[in-house]
């Protein structure tokens, strides 16, 4: 295949494991995130420094990478238990601004000039490069899809669901805000992990502009245009944003503008995103209930 | 002599000088329907949500089967046994009448993790869930999005949910408020079937007729200081509880 495809096929797929997270902590628990680069960052800055500085190999780090990804979660997830909404819109922001500059101006992680160097996946002793490295990342996206499959099916993707819709009558119920809204942190900051580990190994070369402010709004627009805290929103949003940028290369320029203008029309027509409630998409489809908002 | 379910004792909150609940002490016996009545802002909602763990009490102390419940937050106080219903209907809303009874249904999962992965739509949940639908004489609206039901059903999705939770005591607060007569007289009728199933029932109530009618004690709020306790007709004669409603006797045509 076009190594041409194969490059824009794996940054989907990878983007779209991290916008799988997003989906968990926004779409699920409905705790709104404008920093979930940040977390793509650090699981991204994690793996390259275990494997570049502590010489470990991809998988040796990566069990470390999505821990401390989701301890990084927790910890900068504590803000959510007391805010909500646009307070917390803002304060994900600020945590986005703080990880971008601590990756730039603190000098262990490469300042400006980044990581490079950063060692290409080996699978039983063999090279993963173009092809081979796309269905690696397609097998990861599988599971990260399974995983927010069963999580939606399971008590503890419930819980979240209520919290999203009435935190009060939530609690009335037993489900702890403070318990849950954490566990869909973990679990959304581990998958960006995940997807950030995955883009340090392909791109080989990282520096902290990657994971700025526009990536989390990139992410974020994801989940909109698919539909939000559905099950195949993401991958959609993923794919077709993925796509875009590409099509209108003549005007890259004007990218921006045409991502913002697409947010207004999604959100003046189709406010739940294409496969969301009440959308064409799904009314072409009729497609099953996912992720509790049918 | 009748066992106490729930007992409060010197019960307070305070919001700066604002003393919402003031010294109130207060027994539910087991098996009874308790009205808590009171005037606008008499402390009757903020007393609820100081038993059912909303708000921590400035002092005293509540008791539920013997537990010290007091500054529990919601989710524990939950988890005890209490199950309660809101003012202003909370369901939730982009979920079925079904599922919202679901959510309710993982009481006994939400506190321990390793409990929290299994399917929730299971069918024996499915099953104990429209019993209980049912029980609310809502089994025909499973399906439906609980987010476009009238008030009326919504006041009976919410008792749904507390029966779930609440398998000893359910507080209600003012399910009564903004129905239609037929549908009070209906919900009268599912509260009497609840208690006569074992259930202990606090309720907060502002429609008299209903209050006196349904309820077997009464406690009245006033100021946030308890002004009174009894039967309903004993309320009905008091002159505090009068006094409190229709201001002070200036002549007898108050009465």
């Amino acid at each position: 295949m076009d190594a041409y495809l194969i490059t824009i096929g794996t940054l989907i797929v990878i983007y779209a494991i991290t916008v799988y997270g997003l989906n968990v902590i926004v779409g699920y628990a409905g705790q709104i995130s404008l920093g979930h680069a940040a977390f793509f960052g650090i699981g991204a800055y994690a793996s390259a420094l275990l494997t570049t500085k502590a010489g470990l190999s991809f998988w040796e780090a990566l069990p470390i990478v999505i821990l401390l990804s989701g301890l990084i979660g927790i910890v900068l997830g504590l803000p959510s238990l007391r805010l909500r909404e646009d307070f917390l819109a803002i304060t994900t922001i600020g945590i986005n601004f703080i990880v971008e500059a601590l990756f730039l101006y603190v000098p262990y992680f490469g300042g400006a000039l980044g990581i490079g160097g950063i060692p290409r996946v080996f699978l039983f002793g063999i090279k993963l490069k173009g092809m081979a490295f796309f269905l690696l990342c397609l097998s990861f996206l599988a599971l990260v899809i399974f995983i927010c499959w069963w999580f939606t099916r399971s008590w503890g993707g419930v819980a979240c669901f209520a919290l999203r819709e009435e935190e009060s009558a939530a609690a009335s119920v037993g489900i702890s805000p403070v318990r849950f809204k954490l566990l869909a942190f973990v679990i959304g900051t581990m998958m960006a992990g995940l997807g950030g580990a995955l883009y340090a190994h392909y791109m080989r070369f990282i520096s902290a502009t990657d994971f700025s402010f526009p990536m989390s709004i990139t992410f974020l627009s994801m989940i909109v245009l698919g539909g939000m805290g559905t099950l195949w929103g993401p991958l959609l949003g993923a794919v077709l944003l993925g796509i875009l940028p590409e099509l209108f290369r003549p005007i890259v320029d004007y990218r921006i503008l045409f991502y913002t203008a697409l947010l207004l029309v999604m959100i003046r027509f189709q406010p739940a995103g294409l496969l969301g409630e009440g959308s064409i998409v799904r009314k072409w489809l009729i497609l099953k209930p996912a992720g509790g908002r049918p | 002599m009748t066992d106490t379910l729930l007992q409060a004792r010197g019960l307070s909150k305070h919001f700066g000088g604002l003393k919402a609940v003031d010294q109130v002490d207060l027994d539910i016996h087991t098996g009874e329907i308790l009205g808590l009545l009171g005037p606008n802002g008499a402390g009757k909602t903020v007393f609820f949500n100081l038993i059912s763990g909303v708000y921590r009490p400035t002092s005293g102390t509540v008791h539920f089967q013997g537990k010290r419940i007091d500054g529990l937050p919601s989710h524990r106080v939950a988890a005890c046994g209490v199950g309660r219903t809101f003012q202003i209907v909370k369901p939730f809303a982009s979920l079925t009448v079904l599922e919202n009874v679901l959510v309710a249904r993982g009481i006994t999962r939400y506190g321990t993790f390793r409990r929290l992965w299994g399917p929730w739509q299971s069918k024996s949940e499915t099953r104990a869930a429209m019993k209980i639908l049912e029980r609310v004489g809502m089994a025909e609206l499973a399906e439906r999005k609980a987010g476009l039901l009238p008030l009326g059903n919504l006041r009976r999705l919410e008792i749904a949910r507390a029966l779930v939770v609440g398998h000893q005591l359910i507080l209600l607060d003012e399910s009564f408020s903004g129905l239609r007569h037929e549908e009070i007289s209906q919900l009268e009728t599912l509260i009497r079937r609840i208690r006569d199933d074992g259930i202990t029932v606090l309720l907060i109530e502002h429609n008299m007729r209903v209050t006196m009618g349904l309820c077997d004690r009464i406690v009245v709020l006033d100021h946030g200081r308890k002004i009174a306790q009894g039967k309903p007709q004993d309320i009905q004669e008091n002159d505090l509880v009068i006094e409190a409603y229709l201001g002070s006797r200036g002549g007898r045509h108050a009465a």
